[in-house]
C-alpha cells in the first residue's frame, strides 16, 4: 500500500465529485427519501371514505351513523342512493366502503331479533381493506355494547393490552428507523456503482489499467470519498428522525453510529460488485435500484415483520443485510437493549462478515486488464 | 413518415445490440415483478404468539386453541414473564399473553378476569389484527349476544390476496422507471457525443425526430409490459380482469408516452448521462412512492396530496386498479386518460422547445 498514490487518487475523486455535482445527489437523495416516505407512508388507516346507505332513518340507525362521524378513522357520507349507484361510486374510486343499514333495523332491534348490517369493501387495496373491516367491526361492536342493556351472567374476560416500544402507536416511530436502513442501502450503492462504471464508459478506466496502481489501492481510493461523504448522512438522518419526526432514541448512539458505518461499507460493496458486472452507467443505475430498493423496502420489517413471513421470503430476508441492520436500528431507537442482547451482537457480527465478504469479492472480480 | 420509421428502426436496433441493457429490461419485467408478487403477503400470517400460563390450564388453553394456522404459529409457552419479554425484545415473538394466577379463579367465580396482552407495536398491523382476533375469541367466551351482526364482503378481491396487488404495483413502478430512464438516455447519449447537433441541422422536422426517438423506447417498454402482463400477472398470479383489457393497453400506451416526456424533460436539462441518472432518481422516487400504491393519496400529508396531482403515475395506478379490479366501464375512466394525456402534452411542448432547437 503506497499511501502517497492513494492520497493523490482520493483527492482526484473528491475533486471530480464536486465538479460533476454528484455531491448534491449524495446529500439530497437520502434526505429526500426520508422526508417523502416519512410524511407519505401511513400504515394506519385514517380518513377511510365510507358511504352509509341508511334505509332505516330511525333513532338507532342515526346513533350508529354518528359513531362513524365521531371516529377519526372515517370520513363518512350518508347518502340516499340505490346500491347500484353506490357501487358505481366505488368503481369510480370515489368511496372505499359501502355500509348498508337495512330498513327494518330498529324494528328488529326492539324485538330482540338479530339484524344484519351489510358492508362492501373495495379490496383492490387488500391490506387496507382488511384493516378497514376490522375498524368497522370495532365501531359497530362499540355502538352495540353501548345500546344493548343486557349484562353478562357469568364471569367476564377482559383484555388488558399494552403496546411495547411504541406506546402511542405513532406511525413515525414504526417507519422512520426502518427508512434509515433503506436509505443507507440505496444511496451509497448507487454512488459507488457510478464511480467505476463512469470510468468504464468514458474509457478513462484505461488509465487504471495502464498505471502501476494496484487493485486494492484503486478500490480504496474509489470508495474512501464515498464512504466519508455518506458517513455524514448518518448524522443527518439521525437528526431528521429525532428532531423532525420526533422518534425517541433509547439506545446507545455509538452502536447506531458504528453499525451504520459497517452498513455503508456493505452498500458500497454491493455498488462495487454491480459496477464490475455492468458496462454502462444507465444499466448500473437500473440494476442498483432494483437490487437494493425493492429488497430494502420489502425486507426492512417496515411493512411486515420478518418472523411473520412465508417460507421463501423468510429465507430471502435472511440473505439481505437490511434485516440485520434494521434489527439493530429499531433496537437503538425504540428498545434500547444495545449490545447486552445476544441477537444484537450476533447481527452486528453478521454485518461485519457481510461487509468483508463483499469487499473481498469486489477486489477479486475487478479486472486490471482487457479481456 | 418514412423518416419516422427509419429513426425508430435505428433506435430499436441499437437497443438490441446493447445486450446488457436488454437483459436488465427483461429481468425487470419478468423475475423482478415475480419476486415482488410472490414474496409478500402482508396479511398477518405465522404470527408468533408466546404465553405465560400460571393458571394450570383450562380456560387459558381453550382460548389459546383458537389461535391456529395459517394466521398463527402454535403458541409457544414461556415459564416466566421475564423470558417472554426477552423473546419479544428479540423479535422472536410478536404477541405475548399473560394469564396470571387469579385468571381462572376470577372467571369461575364470576368476577372480571383480566388477560394481559403485550404487543410488539413496531409491527403495528399484525399486532392489531391479533388483538382483534383475541377480542373476538373472548367475546365468544363471554357469551354476550349482540343484536347486530356485520356481514362484510370484500369486492373485487374476496380473499384480500396481496400477490396480484404487489405484482401490479411493482410492474407499474418498473414501467415508470424504465420509461423515464431509457428515453432520457437515448437523447443524452447523442448530446454527449455531439451527434444531436447534427440531427438538428439535418433537413428533418425536429419534432419528427424527437417523437420517433421517444416512440422507439415507448415500443420497447410497451412490449415489456405486454410480456409482463401475460406471463407474470396472468400466468403466475391469478390476476383478475374485471374491466376491458384494451382500456388497459391504451392507458398504458399513453402513460408510457407521458413518462417518456418526463425523460425528454430530464434529457433537455442535463448534459451528461451522470446527470440524467441523478435527476431521474430525484423525479422517480417521489413519483413511485407517492403514487398511491403504498398509501392511498387521500390519506397522505395534504402538501404531498396536492403535489401528487402533477404525477402522471397517480392517474395511471388508480386507472389500472380500476380496470383490473373494480371493472370500471370506459365512460368512468376519462379522468385517468385526461390526467395522463394532459401532463404528457405539457411535457412534450416543453421538450420540443427546449431540446428541439439548436439556438
Amino acid at each position: 500500500m503506497r499511501l502517497g498514490v492513494v492520497k493523490a487518487y482520493i483527492l482526484k475523486e473528491f475533486a471530480e465529485l464536486f465538479r460533476t455535482r454528484l455531491i448534491v445527489m449524495v446529500y439530497l437523495m437520502p434526505t429526500m427519501i426520508m422526508l417523502l416516505f416519512g410524511f407519505g407512508i401511513r400504515m394506519n388507516v385514517t380518513h377511510a371514505r365510507v358511504t352509509i346507505l341508511d334505509y332505516d332513518q330511525s333513532h338507532y340507525s342515526r346513533v350508529l351513523t354518528s359513531k362513524f362521524e365521531d371516529s377519526k378513522y372515517f370520513d363518512p357520507m350518508v347518502l340516499q342512493i340505490t346500491e347500484q349507484e353506490a357501487l358505481r361510486l366505488i368503481k369510480q374510486a370515489k368511496t372505499e366502503m359501502i355500509l348498508i343499514i337495512p330498513s327494518s333495523f330498529e324494528k328488529h332491534l326492539l324485538h330482540g331479533q338479530k339484524s344484519e348490517i351489510g358492508l362492501f369493501i373495495d379490496a383492490s387495496f387488500p391490506t387496507r381493506a382488511t384493516t378497514m373491516e376490522n375498524y368497522v367491526q370495532g365501531v359497530i361492536l362499540q355502538a352495540a355494547s353501548e345500546v344493548s342493556p343486557q349484562k353478562p351472567q357469568s364471569g367476564m374476560i377482559s383484555i388488558n393490552s399494552r403496546n411495547l416500544f411504541n406506546e402511542a402507536m405513532r406511525d413515525e416511530n414504526a417507519i422512520v428507523p426502518g427508512l434509515i436502513g433503506l436509505v443507507l442501502l440505496v444511496a451509497p450503492a448507487i454512488l459507488s456503482a457510478l464511480l467505476i462504471v463512469k470510468e468504464k464508459e468514458r474509457g478513462t478506466i484505461f488509465n487504471f489499467y495502464a498505471s502501476p496502481i494496484r487493485k486494492h489501492e484503486f478500490l480504496l481510493a474509489k470508495l474512501t470519498p464515498a464512504f466519508l461523504l455518506h458517513s455524514v448522512n448518518i448524522f443527518i438522518l439521525f437528526l431528521w428522525a429525532t428532531w423532525l419526526f420526533d422518534v425517541p432514541f433509547r439506545g446507545s448512539f455509538m452502536l447506531y453510529w458504528f453499525s451504520s458505518e459497517i452498513y455503508i461499507l456493505i452498500s458500497l460493496g454491493i455498488g462495487m460488485l454491480i459496477s464490475v458486472i455492468t458496462r454502462s452507467q444507465i444499466a448500473a443505475v437500473v440494476l442498483t435500484v432494483i437490487v437494493t430498493l425493492l429488497p430494502g423496502f420489502l425486507y426492512s420489517g417496515i411493512i411486515l415483520p420478518i418472523s411473520a413471513m412465508d417460507h421463501e421470503s423468510y429465507i430471502e430476508a435472511h440473505l439481505f443485510p437490511v434485516m440485520y441492520f434494521n434489527h439493530i436500528i429499531y433496537d437503538t431507537f425504540l428498545i434500547g437493549e444495545g449490545l447486552s442482547a445476544a441477537t444484537n451482537r450476533l447481527y452486528l457480527g453478521i454485518l461485519v462478515v457481510y461487509a468483508v465478504i463483499l469487499l473481498v469479492l469486489g477486489t477479486l472480480f475487478l479486472k486490471k486488464e482487457l479481456k | 413518415m418514412r423518416i419516422f420509421w427509419t429513426i425508430v428502426a435505428k433506435e430499436l436496433i441499437s437497443f438490441m445490440r446493447s445486450w446488457g441493457l436488454l437483459a436488465v429490461v427483461l429481468y425487470s419485467f419478468t423475475l423482478d415483478v415475480y419476486i415482488a408478487g410472490a414474496g409478500m403477503q402482508i396479511k398477518p400470517r405465522n404470527v408468533a404468539v408466546g404465553y405465560v400460563d400460571e393458571t394450570g390450564g383450562g380456560i387459558s388453553q381453550k382460548i389459546l386453541s383458537h389461535l391456529h394456522g395459517p394466521e398463527f404459529v402454535q403458541p409457544k409457552r414461556f415459564l416466566s414473564q421475564k423470558a417472554l419479554s426477552e423473546a419479544i425484545f428479540n423479535k422472536k415473538i410478536l404477541v405475548g399473553i399473560l394469564f396470571d394466577r387469579d385468571f381462572e379463579k376470577d372467571y369461575r367465580e364470576g368476577r372480571e378476569a383480566v388477560m394481559n396482552v403485550l404487543l410488539d407495536a413496531t409491527a403495528a398491523s399484525q399486532s392489531f389484527t391479533t388483538l382483534g382476533y383475541l377480542q373476538n375469541i373472548v367475546m365468544d367466551f363471554n357469551k354476550v349476544d349482540f343484536p347486530v351482526a356485520l356481514k362484510a364482503h370484500k369486492l373485487f378481491n374476496q380473499n384480500a390476496d396481496n400477490h396480484t396487488f404487489m405484482a401490479l404495483s411493482e410492474m407499474l413502478s418498473i414501467i415508470t422507471m424504465l420509461s423515464i430512464l431509457l428515453p432520457a438516455m437515448v437523447f443524452v447519449r447523442e448530446k454527449e457525443e455531439g451527434t444531436w447537433d447534427i440531427m438538428l441541422l439535418m433537413p428533418i422536422d425536429t419534432k419528427v425526430t424527437i417523437l420517433a426517438k421517444s416512440f422507439s423506447q415507448v415500443l420497447i417498454i410497451f412490449a415489456g409490459t405486454v410480456i409482463c402482463t401475460g406471463f407474470v400477472l396472468f400466468g403466475s398470479f391469478d390476476m383478475p380482469m374485471n374491466g376491458s383489457f384494451w382500456a388497459f393497453l391504451l392507458l398504458t400506451f399513453f402513460y408510457i408516452f407521458t413518462s417518456a416526456g418526463i425523460g425528454l424533460f430530464v434529457a433537455s436539462v442535463s448534459k451528461s448521462i451522470l446527470q440524467v441518472a441523478q435527476l431521474s432518481m430525484i423525479i422517480m422516487m417521489p413519483m413511485i412512492f407517492l403514487s398511491g400504491a403504498w398509501t392511498p393519496i387521500h390519506a397522505m400529508h395534504p402538501v404531498l396530496e396536492k403535489l401528487s396531482l402533477i404525477s402522471p403515475l397517480r392517474y395511471y395506478i388508480e386507472g389500472c386498479e380500476s380496470i383490473f379490479y373494480r371493472g370500471t366501464q370506459w365512460s368512468d375512466l376519462w379522468p385517468y386518460f385526461t390526467g395522463v394525456i394532459l401532463l404528457g402534452s405539457v411535457l412534450y411542448w416543453y421538450g420540443f422547445r427546449k431540446i428541439g432547437k439548436l439556438f
